[in-house]
Parts: C-alpha cells; sequence; structure tokens
C-alpha cells in the first residue's frame, strides 16, 4: 500500500467537556498544499497546531512519511511554521530572524551565510537583512517569516492564515508567491484560514472543517460542483438552501408552492435543496421552464451582474445572479413575479441527515 | 489672523479652539498644581541647602555653598550612603532572581495554587511598612537567640527583609509586561528547533528587557528609599542613608541634611538619566 506523506489518524482534541477537534483524519501527497478551511472555532486552527507540537492531541496519530510524530515536543519536529502575526523575534535583525533555526541546528558558519543569501534571494529581502522587524512593512515583514520557516528546509511547511493581516491588494500577489516558493521548494504544505478565496487561489486540494469535524475533502472544484453537505454547499461559494419535503421524487413540497425538481431523485421525505445564485436564471412566470414562481424583493446593479433577491412561497429569500448583459432581471421591479429556472447539473439535493441524494437515473453526457 | 479663511487655517483654528475652553483650561490648571506640589519639596530643599546659617531661620543671613564641603567632615553619610546602595543592588539583584521565574510561572503556566503565590507575592505591598520590619525584627531576633549566629545589621538580613518590598514591584512589573507579549514568538523559535532553555534565554527574556529595566529600577528605588522597615533592622556602623538623615535632624536641623538629600536625589537622577539613553523610561513606567 502507498503511504501518503503525511497521513493524520483520528487526530482529537477535547478541552474540558467540549471537543475542539473531532477524530480528524487526513492524508496529504509529498509537494502538495492542503488547506484547512472553515469559520473561525471549527478546530483549523487546533488541529495546525497539534501537527507543530504546540497543542497536545487527547487522541489520534500524526504520521510524517510513516514516522509517529505524537508526544514529540515541537523543537525536535523539523516544521517551519508561518505565523498569523508573523511572530518574528524583535530584537533580531532580519539576517538573525532568518538564521534561527539555522544556528539553533548548529550547521557551520559558511553554510548557514549561503542559506541565508540563498533564503533572502528568494524573497527578495537581499537588502533588508540589517534592518529589525519593526522597520519593516507587513508585507516584508511577511516574507521575513517565511524566509525563516523556509531556511530550516522543514519537513513540512505550516501556514496559520498567512495572508490575514495584509491589505486587500497585496494578498493576491503574495498567495501567488507563497504557492510559487512551496512548489519550486518542493514542499508538502498545510495552511488554514478562514478565508474562501485565499483557499481556492492557493490549494491542491481543500479541507472543509465545522464544528471540530471534517466536512468535506476535495479539490476546488469537486467541493463547488458536488458538496458534500449543506454546510459545504453555503460554506463554499454560496447556496440558497430550501427545505422541504420530497414528493414521488420529482417535486419539493413548500409551505404554499412545491418546487419542480431538474432531476428524478429515489426516495422521499425531508430534504435540502442546494442552488447556487449564479446557476439558476430568471424567466417569465408563466415560462414552463420555471421551477417555481416567486416574489420580487429588489433588484442591485451590481456591475458583474445584478443581484435579485425573491421571495419564495413559504416566504424564504433566495438570491440569484442575473446576468447584467440583457437579462430580465432589469426589467424587474420589486412585486413582480418571476419564474426561476435551472438544470439538472446545477441541482443539488440532500436528504434530512445532510447527505446528498443520487439522482436516480445517470443525467447521459 | 493666521490663513484665515483658508483650509489651513480652518483646520487650525479647529485644533486651537479646545485651548480657550473651561475644560482644557482645568486641566492645565491642575496639572500645574501638580508639578508644583511635587517639586516643592525639592525645591526647599536646595534652597535650604544653600543657607548660611546654621539654624535654619528664614529669611537666611546669606547664602553659601559651604554645606555641601562640610558633608566630607561625616563620613558616616558616605558609610550609609555605601551600605544603601549595596543593599538596594542586592536586593535588585534577589528580586529580579525571584520576580522574574515568578512572574514567568504566573502567566506561562496554570498550576494547583497559582492563585495563592499571585496573592502571596503582591501581599506585603499592602501591609505597612513598621509591621513587615518589626515582624522581621523579632523573627531575627528569635533566630539569633536560638541559633547564637548574630544577624542584626547583618547585610543578609538587610536584604532579604528589603526582598519582601522589592519582590512585589518586580512580579507586577514583569507580568505587565509578559501578558503583553505576543506568546507565538516564543513558539516560532521552539517551531525553529530551540529548546525550551534556549527559548528561554533567546527569546523570551530578550523581549521582556523593558520590564527587567523598570523592574530592577523600582526595585532598587523602593530599596533605597526605605525608611519605615529598615528602622528596625539596622546597627551601628550598618545604617543606611535615609536612616543616618533622620538620625541627624534628631539632634539638628541645619542644612547640612538638606545638602546630603541634593546630593542623593542628583546620584538617583544621574542614574535614571544614564538609563534612559538606553530605555526610553516613559515608554515603560
Amino acid at each position: 500500500m502507498n503511504t501518503p506523506y503525511l497521513r493524520i489518524e483520528g487526530l482529537t482534541k477535547r478541552f474540558g467537556a467540549s471537543t475542539a477537534v473531532d477524530a480528524v483524519n487526513l492524508d496529504v501527497a509529498a509537494g502538495e498544499l492542503l488547506v484547512l478551511l472553515g469559520p473561525s472555532g471549527c478546530g483549523k486552527t487546533t488541529t495546525l497546531r497539534m501537527i507543530a507540537g504546540f497543542v497536545e492531541a487527547s487522541e489520534g496519530r500524526i504520521l510524517l512519511q510513516g514516522e509517529d510524530y505524537s508526544g514529540l515536543p515541537p523543537h525536535r519536529r523539523e516544521m517551519g511554521m508561518v505565523f498569523q502575526s508573523y511572530a518574528l523575534f524583535p530584537h533580531m535583525t532580519v539576517a538573525a530572524n532568518v538564521t534561527f533555526g539555522l544556528r539553533m541546528r548548529k550547521l557551520p558558519k559558511a553554510e548557514i551565510a549561503a542559506r541565508l543569501t540563498e533564503t533572502l534571494d528568494m524573497v527578495r529581502l537581499a537588502p533588508m537583512a540589517d534592518r529589525y522587524p519593526r522597520q519593516l512593512s507587513g508585507g516584508q515583514q511577511q516574507r521575513v517569516a517565511l524566509a525563516r520557516a523556509l531556511a530550516i528546509r522543514p519537513k513540512l511547511l505550516l501556514l496559520d492564515e498567512p495572508l490575514s493581516n495584509l491589505d486587500a491588494n497585496l494578498r493576491q500577489q503574495v498567495a501567488r508567491e507563497i504557492r510559487g516558493l512551496q512548489r519550486k521548494a518542493g514542499l508538502t504544505a498545510l495552511m488554514v484560514t478562514h478565508d474562501q478565496d485565499e483557499a481556492m487561489m492557493m490549494a491542491d486540494r481543500l479541507v472543509v472543517m465545522s464544528e471540530g469535524a471534517v466536512q468535506q475533502v476535495g479539490t476546488q472544484e469537486e467541493l463547488y460542483e458536488r458538496p458534500a453537505n449543506p454546510f459545504v454547499a453555503r460554506f463554499i461559494g454560496h447556496s440558497n438552501l430550501i427545505k422541504g419535503t420530497l414528493r414521488e421524487g420529482a417535486e419539493l413540497a413548500i409551505p404554499g408552492g412545491a418546487i419542480r425538481l431538474a432531476a428524478p431523485y429515489a426516495g422521499g421525505g425531508e430534504a435540502t435543496l442546494a442552488i447556487r445564485p449564479e446557476r439558476a436564471r430568471l424567466c417569465a412566470a408563466d415560462d414552463p421552464a420555471a421551477r417555481i414562481v416567486a416574489e420580487v424583493e429588489d433588484a442591485t446593479y451590481v456591475g458583474a451582474h445584478i443581484e435579485v433577491l425573491l421571495t419564495l412561497p413559504n416566504g424564504e429569500r433566495v438570491i440569484l445572479h442575473d446576468p447584467t448583459d440583457g437579462g430580465a432581471a432589469r426589467r424587474l421591479h420589486p412585486g413582480d413575479r418571476a419564474g426561476i429556472a435551472w438544470d439538472a447539473a446545477s441541482e443539488r439535493l440532500f436528504d434530512a441527515a445532510g447527505a446528498p441524494l443520487p439522482a436516480r437515473a445517470p443525467i447521459p453526457a | 489672523m493666521v490663513g484665515a479663511g483658508t483650509a489651513a487655517g480652518a483646520i487650525g483654528d479647529a485644533r486651537r479652539a479646545p485651548r480657550f475652553s473651561a475644560a482644557a483650561f482645568l486641566v492645565r490648571l491642575l496639572i500645574a498644581l501638580g508639578v508644583l506640589v511635587m517639586a516643592t519639596p525639592l525645591v526647599m530643599a536646595a534652597y535650604i541647602s544653600l543657607f548660611r546659617d546654621a539654624v535654619v531661620v528664614f529669611p537666611p543671613s546669606g547664602y553659601s555653598v559651604a554645606w555641601y564641603a562640610r558633608i566630607l567632615e561625616f563620613p558616616r553619610f558616605g558609610e550609609a550612603l555605601g551600605t544603601s546602595l549595596r543593599i538596594a543592588a542586592l536586593a535588585t539583584l534577589g528580586s529580579l532572581a525571584l520576580g522574574i521565574p515568578a512572574s514567568l510561572a504566573l502567566v506561562r503556566h496554570r498550576f494547583v495554587g497559582r492563585g495563592v503565590l499571585n496573592v502571596l507575592l503582591l501581599s506585603p505591598l499592602t501591609v505597612p511598612g513598621v509591621v513587615i520590619g518589626l515582624a522581621v525584627y523579632v523573627a531575627t531576633v528569635e533566630t539569633e537567640i536560638a541559633t547564637e549566629v548574630p544577624l542584626i545589621g547583618s547585610d543578609l538580613v538587610l536584604v532579604l527583609a528589603h526582598l519582601l518590598i522589592t519582590v512585589p514591584w518586580v512580579v507586577r512589573l514583569c507580568v505587565a509586561n509578559l501578558v503583553g507579549l505576543d506568546r507565538s514568538v516564543e513558539e516560532a523559535a521552539a517551531n525553529l528547533g530551540a529548546p525550551p532553555l534556549s527559548v528561554l534565554f533567546r527569546v523570551t527574556l530578550p523581549m521582556m528587557r523593558q520590564g527587567i529595566i523598570a523592574a530592577s529600577l523600582f526595585a532598587f528605588i523602593v530599596s533605597f528609599e526605605n525608611i519605615e522597615m529598615t528602622l528596625f533592622l539596622i546597627a551601628p556602623g550598618q545604617t543606611t542613608l535615609p536612616i543616618s538623615v533622620l538620625q541627624y535632624l534628631e539632634y539638628r536641623i541645619d542644612p547640612l541634611v538638606a545638602a546630603v538629600v541634593m546630593v542623593q536625589t542628583f546620584v538617583i537622577a544621574g542614574l535614571l538619566l544614564l538609563l534612559d539613553r538606553y530605555v526610553k523610561l516613559s515608554r515603560i513606567v
């Protein structure tokens, strides 16, 4: 059997009666950048801190190259971490910061000097070597933090919200830079973020976490197109979630009406329909394509699209993105009735437990 | 009129406006009063130290700097200053040795008895110095009787007693300093391969520098100027400067004492100025 570079088995952290991280299992391939994504308090940071050794796991194992790291103190783990606050040593110059890990390893002086030059060149900070962290901009400090972690040639690169303290216009650039360096060095990396765009932009694969548990692991496309449960559907991108009762596998009954489903489903009972705002379109109320008719509450032109807020017969609101290039929404006014249409590929139905309901007959390609 | 009608003028006017408000005036008045109240004793001491008469009368019959020269005729002031400096230096070092590890434990660790330790370390601040002095005196005498080792007037007892009043300051200042430090900096050091002791000496303590300097300063001054507790623990030939001044005043009131006080003030002020070159005192105290 093929052993993954990093394997996390049943990793659990309990604080008193509450469980911060609940039996997390992950496999990370060598050279991969895996992003842990979730709202604050979902356990992603605690997971990362357990891997770094700052937090002791209540249960579970961390296997790096097949070796069990559980119980190993942080300074013996050979992992390079970039902290959210950068955590630079304020009393040391950039050069001293970057070489700290090398000096701890008691490398020969020549080797330390060579690696310092190499690493500073990598992050384009060579002219700043003698400055102190407080004399640098946020973006430069961030690069020092990265250089310091890279200099030790870590077995694993850990990134804790590395972009959250940067200006919005710097973020994309730094994200690409980190990604480039990680790829070039062939490093396996784990990153934690609550920012979906950041995660989408940098990850090879993503892990969506909520309430201490892994909700879904997959590529950007897998998460977006085939969310495993309503939480992922709403958290990745955005989805309108409509609860109702599945009748005869063909329609979802909601108070005051019914939604005609695009695909046929097996079974019945309580179900949740997920529809993305950009995957549905508006049509006339009497258009046969309309799956449900709703009342327009508001339509706002936001440039890329028109954001249309509609009220369903059950009183719930849904949001739709109508294209601005001559879409119907521009002629819509509050109080108008409009049909909402979508096709089978854009529809996702979950059962009462939150598991996706498969369409009964696979749609021919 | 400055820049009237221009934007800059408008801003200037807006900034200047509060200067004329009653509240701002009151604040300035209170600050001035405060400075006056604090400066008066010092200014008076400096003034009196220049009186020519051997008995302090007002107005003086003339002025002279002769009292400063006469300090040298009273070697016990010099000896007392030496004792004070020695005790204060030892008490400062001792309180750092106890206080820094204690504050690290209090801030960084959760352990049984943490609350008790915290209260215990700060409690001497709440007990009157006379009470501590008497208690230490009684305990020392009892120990002397039991062990037959002469203790009263020894550096050891004075330093130990002074630790009681200096350690709380060191703990208080170091705790305040540590609480403000980013824990992740220490984690970063560990992450880069530094074992716990290296983290302490290469990262934690250097980052506490300002707190430690402030703590040393307070410990030194608290020890140096203490009278009420020290009064119980001195012996002939082993007297601190404030007490020798007090003893002198019991027999005579002449400008010599004022001159001694001024010399002491200049010594301390000189130390502070020297220190200020390395650490901005206004930022830490």
